[in-house]
């Protein structure tokens, strides 16, 4: 099937889905109120509670919701065939993630645009804070381990790339001096930055660089000497003032961001390439169970919990008016579905379009799950780089181009997850009084670093397919987490929550499921590093979701009761007064 | 498309304007149609990339102005100051807008009748 059928095929049902769907959920489950005095009004301080242009807030919201992980799952998950992948994300993006990005934004705007974390104590339980920060903790762990393989693999496999990535950071720190001392307009030195870089994607091809050498001199694999690489540089980069680095890198990103979405697209629509991947893959024996597994694989490319964290934590603070939040927050869902969209594209499509045997070529790709799995980034760089051949840029400078792509955004990830488990790590030792902890960055941001080092430099057989499942899972659970509190919101103002508790039961079913499978592969295994470091972390993640699904089962069945007690109460009052309320 | 009122030259097509001074019209009038494409170019870049950061530079300005705040209040209060030379004549500034401060600190009211509130 041709790569551009597809693509305007879930263009059309995204289009859809935000005509009716969205209009639903916002006048029957969330019932925005335009009149509702927003918190950017209400508590407006010109620093964080800022009325702004939708179209703006919009901009905002989707630029720091977007980043690596909505590509790299879907370019692993098409191991078992395009149609299940692609299933997955366009009805995950429909109907959970919309519901889930929009609702997180309305109970926040609803909350004094609190984070969900605190709103989840409000609306749920004390305990729910707990279990949040707790939840959010392995996430950013696994983040962190995560996107430390991602960029050291990257890197390892492209050395092309090192030169125009290292050139990033002076780049960007020279553009965020620029703006801030002379208080000019950011986009003449960002759009000089950028070409500065792809002139460096060409000079790359030339001086390409490695860490052989030193990996030699101190007996280390390259891959691990990368990962210790990033993560001194994490280490530092994450300690600087925000506007110093982060920012002006996050200039550079964005308009990467919209080039290779631009490439892509284009791409697709000039190249006609066919999908060369079978619609469901017939995948050898041995291989992971398609069912569960599909669906924490894909993870950000679908529903992602830490939307729910920049729906609360910032966007509600920018809301103009309550109606913006359908456009906002589900329009913003369907940007990352696009994104996973073409992930699944590159992977099928692009990575074979100049190939004589494209579906042979596929299958040598996908083989088995460790072959899938450990190359689903070069697969990832290779698509993009055919259908940027379509437009005439070669497959060499083109694979680079994406895999800067994908090393700035999980660089620009890992900064700000770094940041992140710092801040937890803090909070947790101020509740458990290590007050050396909790007072100094140095020691919290090293204590916040050691158990995403030790994941990402696990030895032996635990391949990256696996790591990256367990980023999944904590993700679904942070998005259970989420939908859980949207759904007793929902509940006690007297609407059908059952729109949010389906993908809720969906969500957390698949993800405990897959917890458990993976509990029992690691407890099982051989490898002593599965059974007495991956099985513990496992089972705590699965505990978690246990406790995710008490709490929630708990909530909403007082929610009902209270609905069902305020109702015969609201009717004695109709009685009496002669007047009903239909809300 | 109009050029400036009385100037001739800027009008294209206008009656007597010759052929070259028309193409400089036009050439100006593209040129400041381009300056006007760049400048509105320039606000949604920094509308879309740049103001999203606002809030994080504008909370850490804030804090370093809180620190000296607090630098001064202590002077005030009679508390041993190190930087009391430069701090000293900020001292009027400082009532001034000392209201906002504690209010924003979490206290309604300063506590001090002679100082504020």
């Amino acid at each position: 099937m041709p790569a551009v059928i597809v693509l305007l095929v879930v263009l059309a049902i995204y289009a859809l889905g935000y005509r009716y769907y969205s209009s639903y959920l916002a006048r029957r489950v969330y019932a925005l109120d335009p009149a509702y005095v927003t918190p950017a009004h209400r508590y407006s301080d010109g620093v964080d509670f800022v009325p702004t242009n939708k179209h703006i807030v919009f901009a905002h919201h989707f630029i720091s919701i977007a980043g690596a992980a909505p590509i790299v799952g879907p370019a692993i998950a098409v191991f078992w065939g395009w149609l299940p992948a692609l299933l997955w994300v366009v009805l995950g993006t429909v109907f959970a993630a919309g519901a889930h990005d929009f609702g997180a934004l309305v109970v926040s705007l609803r909350h004094k645009a609190r984070s969900i974390g605190t709103v989840a104590r409000d609306v749920i339980s004390t305990r729910a804070r707990t279990l949040f920060l707790l939840i959010i903790y392995f996430l950013v762990t696994m983040v962190n381990a995560v996107f430390a393989v991602v960029i050291a693999t990257l890197l390892v496999n492209n050395p092309e790339a090192v030169l125009p990535v290292l050139l990033t950071i002076p780049l960007a720190i020279g553009v965020g001096q620029y703006v801030y001392r002379k208080r000019t307009a950011a986009l003449l030195p960002s759009l000089l930055a950028l070409v500065i870089v792809y002139s460096a994607i060409w000079l790359g091809q030339h001086v390409p660089i490695t860490v052989d050498p030193i990996a030699n001199a101190v007996g280390l694999q390259p891959m691990t000497v990368w990962i210790l690489l990033i993560f001194a540089y994490t280490f530092f980069a994450s300690r600087l003032p925000v506007w110093v680095l982060l920012q002006p890198r996050d200039y550079i990103n964005q308009q990467q961001m919209v080039l290779a979405l631009l490439v892509i697209m284009l791409g697709v629509l000039i190249g006609w390439n066919t999908i060369a991947a079978p619609a469901v893959h017939d995948v050898p024996e041995g291989s992971p169970p398609w069912f569960p597994l599909l669906f924490i694989t894909i993870a950000c490319g679908a529903v992602s919990g830490f939307h729910s964290l920049v729906s609360s934590g910032t966007t509600a603070k920018q809301l103009n008016k309550e109606s913006d939040a359908r456009y906002v927050g589900y329009l913003g869902s369907l940007g990352e579905g696009t994104l996973a969209l073409c992930s699944i594209l590159a992977a099928t499509a692009g990575v074979v379009a100049l190939s004589a045997t494209p579906a042979a070529d596929w299958q040598a790709r996908y083989a088995d799950w460790e072959t899938a799995s450990d190359g689903a980034l070069g697969t990832f760089t290779e698509g993009v780089a055919g259908f940027a051949n379509n437009l005439g840029v070669p497959v060499a400078i083109g694979t680079v181009f994406a895999a800067v792509v994908v090393i700035s955004f999980a660089a620009t990830s890992l900064d700000t997850a770094v940041r992140l488990q710092r801040y937890i790590v803090q909070e947790i030792a101020e509740m458990v009084g290590l007050r050396a902890v909790a007072r100094n960055l140095t020691l919290a941001t090293a204590v916040a670093l050691s158990l995403p080092i030790i994941l990402a430099l696990l030895p032996g057989d635990f391949a990256f397919g696996t790591l990256w499942q367990l980023f999944g899972t904590t993700n679904q659970l942070t998005a259970g987490l989420a939908l859980a509190v949207i759904a007793v919101w929902v509940t006690r103002r007297r609407r059908n929550p059952i729109v949010i508790l389906i993908p809720l039961v969906f969500l957390v079913t698949m993800t405990s499921w897959a917890l458990l499978i993976q509990l029992h592969e690691f407890a099982t295994s051989a490898d002593p590093l599965e059974v007495f470091l991956l099985a513990p972390l496992d089972a705590i993640i699965f505990l978690l979701a246990v406790w995710l699904i008490i709490e929630a089962a708990v909530a909403l069945r007082r929610a009902w009761a209270a609905r069902a007690v305020e109702a015969d109460a609201g009717e004695e009052s109709a009685v009496r007064s002669g007047e009903h309320d239909d809300r | 498309m109009t050029g400036e009122p009385g100037v001739p030259g800027r009008s294209r097509g206008r009656p007597g304007a010759t052929g070259a001074v028309g193409a400089v019209g036009t050439a100006r009038s593209v040129a400041a149609k381009l300056r006007r494409a760049w400048r509105r170019a320039e606000e949604l870049f920094d509308a879309v990339f740049t103001a999203r950061w606002g809030p994080s530079a504008r909370r850490a300005a804030r804090d370093q102005a809180d620190t000296l705040r607090a630098l001064v209040l202590l002077e005030t209060l009679g508390v041993d100051n190190p930087v009391r030379y430069e701090t000293l004549e900020l001292i009027p500034y400082l009532v001034a807008d000392l209201h906002e401060w504690h209010r924003r600190m979490g206290k309604e009211e300063f506590g001090d009748p002679g100082v504020c509130c």
